[in-house]
């Protein structure tokens, strides 16, 4: 791999301006409270031209999400890759994680000038709601802002230290540094949660007459679904910013002058989706407990989101994460044809393939959805004869679990492909494993028909079996794996950035439908609250109280990733004004060799 | 060529997000409109307004349009047909007026054989919007009968209910938990549904202050082997209550030895 030696250039001045917004921000809002007390009585809402102030609010807030996912995702990312450098001693992996912090400094600033825009928007045209939420939440308000101050410092350490601290006991200082980012990271995004999970599952003690100083913080900060919330979005950062990476990554391969810079933003692309694909895998999981405490928090809402007016959402979900996997796994078998020893793999592929496909299929097939007389009479019932069995959950479940082990099969491949194993045990652990996948898929499947024959309650706990019995294979699967591969012989160099321009075209589809699925989680999330700000507690009055449908919805989302791709582009852009690669010669070849294990 | 490319894939996975979720059916989630009649509402106006009703802002369909949770009102159910149809036939002595309306006011009451109880809130619904559901139902291949006096009726008892009070005045324990249809759900001596935990011997085998608790905040706790009827009490059910009714009620089922 080349040696790419950077220059950045960045003033103290355009570095504290994510600070300086939040810190004004905070001000502003929290000075608006003393108004209030005075006397003076806001108006409910306010008009915001052309779009209405929903959309407005909505497009705000879900760029500011899009940003705040990026800025939370990349630091998780550099701080591993960083880590992968000390220990392997591979420089590939430092200059990684380097690469993409200067881009967070950017980053940094669009985050807190959407965050601006959502605050002031909320004062102008939502004021009785955040005068509302401010009052519980304000506390909470404030130590938001101080962390964020903190965590703008440490990002300018971070970053500006990098070169100062990168021997001995300071590279373990700085190492510490991102550490200590991603905490101030994740402590704003629970900040931040317990505000939009309140508006979601306020506590049970509070009602329309509950006056906001009454509220007890703790209560409403810790809401049933903020945890879930906080799992669920940890581990979808993770996802967004491997597929953000692998995109950059992706089009700098595209745009690459040399074969050096090829090879390298081929492995960078390589590791995005590694890490994008491997934490979508445990996704579906932390939405599952979402979901069930929802519907413990409360049925209907529950019955809302999975079978009332969203009942189509889950369908267009299902379709996008089919697309991720098909494009994720897509990407590792045309990218195992730079790698020799691939071949014996590859007729292997089609099988997947045909899983993959299967899988996807039945996953979005709807059962519950409302249907009108003519509809139904049109099906000869409530449901297909042939696809309303398939559209229950013993059967999505089961599928999902068939596409996860598959993928999960597709890395595996991968990552032996250019290996063969020297330790006397080879056969029987390849056995072990091979048998691993068999009762893995056997248990999943068993429990799937088995679903069809008892309750819903007792269905519902049948998930949790398939899910350990995913789990345990791909754990046991991999340490055997580890252990079979050590000193393992090499079938030859895998050659980076022999790569078809093809396989970069899936990156760009999966950064794009994976932000567009988190749009349209929003939008559920958010939905199934209905014509409630607070569910049950404060009533929408607005113009546009009702939930709009689908259609409405897709075009908002639309809107905003290409807003958000503009913008990331800009500042990718930026990112590469500011550097000067210089090629070393002498680098390549060491770095090639490094490559040769694949990750 | 690289960038138009790029740009070109980024656009296009849109085109295509967009297009599919604007293929699909399009349903809104509306709004419950108050619905306010005089006693001359014509049936047709009732009949509108309820269903805007089930199919928006009242949820209805958030159940009723799935077969899994509840039957669907709109079509043939076991061949006995629409709900307008088969409203009358359902419970021996009762019109299918009455038998629709008692069946949104008691829906524990009300619930068939292979369905498991679901709370609608009736509650937060208005009298004349009750009605004008009732209309829509029958509707649905039956003859309408409310009225406008049913609706005006409704509509006094509306106005004569204390807002935000408890829904009984009655300090007796008994009176309290009929009027705030505890025994839709749990059985004591004899009366009532089995569907939660029963109220007899109660107070041997729950502490005071978890009954309190229980009814303050009844998602704080699920008593064991009921997990599946989360979320179907009331979690307002403490302030529907005096003070005083609060204190009889725990003190009442706190005296339910075994």
């Amino acid at each position: 791999m080349p040696k790419i030696s950077r220059r950045a250039e960045w003033s103290w001045l355009q570095a504290s301006l994510p600070v300086a917004i939040v810190v004004a921000i905070g001000l502003i809002a929290i000075a608006i409270e003393p108004l209030a007390a005075q006397g003076y009585t806001p108006r409910e809402y306010g008009d915001f031209p052309v779009i209405g102030s929903r959309a407005a609010i909505w497009i705000a807030a879900q760029l500011h999400l899009f940003f705040a996912a990026f800025v939370l995702g990349v630091p998780m990312f550099a701080v591993v890759a960083e880590a992968i450098g000390i220990f392997s001693s591979d420089d590939r992996y430092d200059k990684l994680a380097k690469e993409f912090t200067r881009l967070l400094l950017v980053s940094y600033s669009a985050t807190a000038i959407w965050g601006a825009i959502l605050v002031f928007g909320l004062i102008t045209l939502y004021p009785g709601l955040w005068g509302y939420l401010s009052e519980i939440f304000a506390p909470s308000m404030w130590v938001y802002v101080g962390i964020f101050f903190f965590e703008s410092f440490t990002l300018y350490l971070y970053y500006y230290g990098w070169d100062r601290w990168k021997k001995g006991r300071a590279k373990w200082g700085h190492w510490g540094l991102g550490i200590l980012l991603n905490l101030w990271g994740t402590a704003v995004m629970l900040i931040a949660n317990s505000w939009l999970t309140y508006m979601m599952s306020p506590p049970a003690e509070v009602t329309p007459d509950t006056a906001p100083g009454m509220v007890q913080f703790w209560s409403a900060f810790a809401n049933a679904t903020w945890m879930p919330i906080n799992i669920h979005r940890l581990i979808a950062n993770v996802v967004f910013g491997g597929a953000i990476v692998g995109a950059y990554a992706a089009y700098r391969f595209l745009s690459a002058k040399t074969d050096e810079e090829r090879a390298h933003y081929d492995w960078m692309g390589y590791i995005g989706n590694f890490i994008a694909i491997s934490a979508l895998i445990v996704l579906p999981f932390a939405g599952y407990w979402l979901g069930r405490e929802i519907y413990e928090f409360n049925q209907q809402m529950g019955t809302t989101m999975m079978g009332g007016f969203m009942s189509w959402l889950w369908v267009v979900q299902a379709f996008l994460i089919a697309v991720l996997f098909l494009a994720g796994n897509y990407y590792l078998w045309v990218g195992m044809g730079r790698i020799p020893g691939a071949e014996r793999f590859m007729p292997y592929t089609k099988w997947m393939l045909l899983v993959l496909l299967i899988g996807a299929a039945v996953w979005a097939t709807p059962r519950n959805m409302i249907a009108d007389r003519a509809e139904i009479t049109a099906m000869g019932g409530q449901f297909h004869p042939f696809l309303g069995v398939l559209g229950v959950m013993s059967a999505k479940n089961t599928a999902v679990n068939f596409m996860i082990l598959t993928t999960f099969l597709s890395f595996l491949l991968y990552r032996r492909a250019n290996k063969k194993a020297v330790v006397s045990w080879e056969k029987t652990g390849t056995t072990i494993q091979g048998a691993l996948f068999a009762v893995s898929a056997a248990v999943v499947l068993f429990y799937g028909i088995y679903g069809y024959f008892v309750p819903s309650i007792v269905r519902i706990g049948f998930s949790v079996y398939q899910v350990l019995a995913v789990i345990a294979a791909i754990i046991l699967v991999v340490v055997i794996d580890v252990f079979m591969m050590r000193g393992a012989e090499s079938r030859g160099e895998i050659r980076w950035g022999e790569m078809p321009e093809r396989s970069q075209y899936a990156l760009f589809i999966l950064a794009v439908t994976f932000t567009w699925l988190m749009g349209l989680m929003g939008f559920a999330r958010s939905g199934i609250r209905q014509h409630w700000h607070v569910f049950e507690v404060i009533r929408d009055t607005s113009v546009d109280a009702a939930t709009p449908a689908l259609g409405y919805a897709s075009i908002v989302i639309s809107a905003c990733v290409l807003i958000f791709l503009s913008l990331v582009t800009f500042i990718f852009w930026v990112g590469g004004l500011a550097e000067k690669p210089v090629i070393s010669g002498t680098a390549v070849g060491a770095t090639a060799s490094a490559s040769a294990d694949g990750d | 060529m690289t960038n138009i490319k790029v740009l070109g894939v980024m656009i296009g996975t849109l085109a295509v997000y967009t297009w599919i979720a604007n293929a699909i059916p399009q349903i809104e989630s509306a709004v419950p409109e108050e619905v306010s009649f005089s006693a001359d509402v014509s049936p047709a106006e009732l009949v509108a307004a309820g269903a805007e009703l089930y199919s928006g802002g009242g949820g209805c369909t958030t159940c009723h349009g799935l077969e899994t949770r509840a039957p669907n009102l709109l079509t043939d159910y076991n061949g006995e047909g629409t709900i307008g149809q088969r409203c009358g036939t359902r419970v021996s002595g009762q019109d299918c007026k009455t038998y629709l309306h008692e069946s949104m006011m008691d829906p524990a009451g009300y619930v068939l054989e292979g369905f498991e109880p679901m709370v609608f809130q009736a509650r937060v619904l208005s009298g004349a919007q009750i009605w004008s559901l009732v209309a829509f139902l029958q509707d649905q291949g039956g003859v309408v009968t409310v009225s406008g006096s049913d609706v005006a009726t409704a509509a006094e008892a509306d106005a004569a209910a204390p807002a935000g009070g408890p829904m009984v005045a009655s300090n007796d324990p008994l009176e309290i938990m009929r009027g705030n249809l505890c025994l839709g759900c749990h059985m004591l001596d004899g009366e009532g549904a089995e569907l939660g935990p029963a109220f007899d011997g109660m107070g041997s085998r729950i502490a005071t202050d978890r009954i309190r608790t229980g009814i303050i905040d009844p998602a704080l706790e699920i008593a064991e082997g009921f997990d599946h009827l989360a979320g179907s009490m009331p979690p307002n059910l403490g302030d529907m209550l005096t003070a005083r009714q609060l204190e009889v009620l725990v003190d009442f089922l706190a005296g339910q030895g075994g």
